[in-house]
């Protein structure tokens, strides 16, 4: 069922929504970008319509309110501890085609992975309903489409911003009496299908190829180029790796915290262990992880998807502009020249 | 060529003395040092048809036409009219009259600032928009200020050599939930700043002592934990000068002020040099002002009316450290014996 509705009529909506749901949409941070005199777009409670940035990409993905950054997971002293807590609050969120499969990808990451379930995840996850915002053409880093992660139907509601009024599809059950006083329309949201961007996704089926694409050239390249600062992990909607912590309160008491905090394996220090040994002591090399886990390790394991659904964030964020579309498609044809020459071998022989 | 000329006449209307006997070098303003590219075309006409076909980069950032016949001065005036008119006026709101006569004053000299942020990544403020509310402020001023703009404490403008060295500062500000403790902004502290940034539990402890504001904890950070306060704050050094007696680098005045205070202070300058010149607009640089007056009268002239906002610090005292070449003292000649000179 669609309905239009004005912009006022929309903010009277969600303060009745308000009453049940933390709202959150990507909101304009003025001034507060990267670089000076440009604006950070982050996910925000939002008062009012009108402050959903909806004509550009947001910096930072929604992945953030259901995987908090920093998230404490029990209080303790020295003999008991408790858990953190949430309120009943629901969490409604608008988000991008990609962005809802990304959660999908993180609901695999979070609680499909291994024999238990994480419970900080489940606790947030089964409160976020999602209102969908159409992407109009998109954005010159999206791929979205290669990835197959253009086009969603998990979602409560669907909205079209347009100048003067709202398009607004309720898809839940749970949501229609918000709207039983609008005037109906004919409304579904479109989605991209097609991007300026293509990527073409490796094939790898073997294990020997596998061990032929780790020790690629083209990894080396990136030890000059990228920073490892990070950037590029912070703003994916599937990556989900953090580190657990305790932050004891005061030095001499056994009272504290345990959190959790993001991690990214870009960072030099993501697989030290004790005695200061590491994986992957390059740049390229912690590059050449990610790629792989985006495109190759994460479908290898789960089979439906890869785990990257195309939202080009970590291209809009890298400082050093590597681009990881390229990089996929780069490790594509030497996937393809390696099967070629693999190929060439057996028909020599 | 007529050999009665007025060379301070002429100076002041921004021509300067060649060597060549009646030739002159024109120096055009260009506030900030940033024009529209099609201004460039007018500087090579003037260049081809009354100079000598070259263009000089001036040191100060003025567009510099040397080998000008005095005769075709009058020409010349006429021509940069317009140019003064829309550089002047139109984009700086200067408050003057725009004649035949070319530009009425060279007192104040081209305002130099670094590029800024309309375009370095580095930079925390529009150089070119603050070097235009500056000229506004000291044109067509008869006493000398030199100023210099810079967009970050790299201080690509080399403020630290003017007058007045106006520097962009950006307040960082830390959001504890959004650390990840990665270090990043330590390392980018430690590397291109003062290493005022240290890992406490996992987080951020900053000592704001010492924060240079560069901004670079910002622009590292992965997270978006450290961001710029969107109030644009500012570093004022003085005194800074280069010369043939004393040369020496500009000092610490102001830190963490805003516009509004750095536009208020050099308002004041005018009548700063006054009264130390007691009225007469004498080619001195600011340093040698303020030394007349001492530190102390200087402050007290120049922050006259100044509403100072809750952040900003003030130099206490100045510690100048000069290049003396009048005495020599630190140097001695090679085999111990001076030279007959
Ligand atoms: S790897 Fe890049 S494009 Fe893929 S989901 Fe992450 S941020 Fe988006
Ligand atoms: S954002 Fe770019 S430079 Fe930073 S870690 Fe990622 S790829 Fe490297
Ligand atoms: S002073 Fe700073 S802002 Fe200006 S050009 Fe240099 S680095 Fe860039
Ligand atoms: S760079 Fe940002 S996320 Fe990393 S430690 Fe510093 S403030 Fe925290
Ligand atoms: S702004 Fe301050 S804290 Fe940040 S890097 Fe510069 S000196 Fe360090």
């Amino acid at each position: 069922m669609g309905y239009s509705l004005s912009y006022g009529r929309m903010n009277e909506i969600l303060k009745e929504l308000q009453q049940n749901y933390r709202v959150y949409a990507p909101r304009r941070w003025a001034g507060r970008g990267r670089y000076s005199d440009t604006d950070l777009i982050r996910y925000g409670e939002i008062a009012a319509v009108e402050e959903v940035v909806h004509d550009e990409k947001s910096d930072f993905s929604p992945k953030e309110i259901i995987f908090p950054i920093t998230q404490p997971l029990f209080y303790f002293t020295e003999d008991e501890y408790r858990e953190s807590r949430v309120d009943d609050q629901g969490l409604l969120i608008f988000a991008r085609p990609c962005d809802i499969n990304g959660i999908r990808r993180l609901d695999t990451m979070f609680l499909k992975n291994g024999d238990s379930e994480d419970s900080y995840y489940r606790r947030l996850r089964d409160k976020a309903r999602f209102v969908l915002m159409e992407c109009g053409t998109g954005w010159d880093t999206c791929f979205c489409v290669s990835m197959g992660s253009n086009r969603t139907s998990d979602y409560s509601l669907a909205v079209r911003f347009l100048p003067d009024h709202l398009l607004v599809e309720v898809r839940d059950e749970a949501f229609k009496r918000y709207f039983s006083q609008e005037r109906e329309v004919e409304f579904t949201p479109e989605f991209v299908t097609s991007n300026p961007r293509t990527v073409r996704l490796p094939e790898i089926d073997s294990s020997g190829l596998l061990r032929k694409v780790y020790d690629l050239e083209m990894w080396k390249e990136y030890n000059s180029r990228c920073q490892s600062c990070g950037a590029c992990t912070a703003a994916c909607i599937t990556c989900s790796c953090f580190t657990t912590s305790d932050l004891i309160y005061n030095e001499n008491a056994r009272v504290g915290e345990r959190r959790r905090v993001w991690a990214s394996c870009l960072h030099e220090d993501f697989t030290a262990m004790a005695g200061g040994l590491g994986f992957r002591a390059t740049p390229g090399e912690r590059l050449r992880f990610r790629t792989l886990h985006k495109v190759y390790d994460y479908k290898a394991r789960f089979k439906e998807e890869q785990m990257c659904v195309g939202c080009g964030r970590c291209d809009d964020r890298c400082p050093e502009f590597i681009s990881f579309a390229t990089i996929i498609n780069r490790l594509s044809d030497e996937v393809e020249r390696l099967k070629k020459e693999a190929s060439q071998e057996v028909a020599g022989q | 060529m007529n050999h009665d000329l007025d060379i301070k006449k002429l100076r002041n209307h921004c021509y300067r003395q060649s060597k060549v006997p009646g030739e002159f070098m024109l120096q055009m303003r260009a506030p900030g040092g940033v024009i529209e590219a099609r201004y460039l075309s007018l500087v090579q006409h003037i260049a081809d048809t009354w100079g000598n076909g070259l263009f000089h980069l001036g040191m100060r950032q003025t567009l510099s036409i040397p080998g000008i016949k005095y005769e075709d001065i009058p020409a010349v005036n006429r021509y940069i009219k317009q140019y003064i008119q829309e550089i002047e006026v139109d984009l700086c709101g200067v408050d003057m009259e725009v004649t035949e006569e070319g530009y009425p004053a060279i007192g104040a000299r081209n305002i130099m600032a670094c590029i800024g942020n309309i375009h370095c990544i580095k930079a925390n403020i529009n150089t070119t928009a603050l070097a235009r509310k500056l000229e506004r402020v000291i044109y067509p001023s008869p006493y000398h200020i030199k100023i210099s703009v810079a967009g970050c404490p790299n201080d690509c403008a080399k403020g630290h050599f003017n007058d007045f060295g106006i520097i962009g500062l950006a307040k960082t500000e830390y959001d504890y939930d959004r650390c990840i403790g990665c270090k990043k902004c330590i390392e980018a502290c430690a590397k291109h700043a003062t290493g005022v940034l240290s890992m406490e539990n996992g987080k951020i402890v900053k000592d704001t002592c010492c924060c240079v504001g560069c901004g670079e904890c910002a622009l590292v950070c992965p997270t978006g934990a450290w961001t710029r306060n969107p109030t644009k704050f500012y570093r004022v050094l003085i005194g800074g000068r280069t010369g043939k007696q004393t040369p020496r680098m500009g000092k610490l005045f102001l830190n963490w002020v805003t516009e509004e205070v750095v536009l208020r202070v050099i308002k004041n300058w005018e009548d700063f040099s006054a009264e130390v010149l007691e009225h007469k607009p004498v080619y001195l640089h600011g340093g040698h002002l303020i030394d007349r007056a001492g530190y102390n009268r200087f402050k007290e002239m120049i922050l006259k009316g100044v509403q100072l906002n809750p952040e900003a610090m003030v130099a206490q005292r100045i510690l100048w450290t000069e290049t003396e070449y009048r005495s020599n003292f630190n140097v001695r000649p090679v085999n111990g014996v001076r030279a007959e000179g």
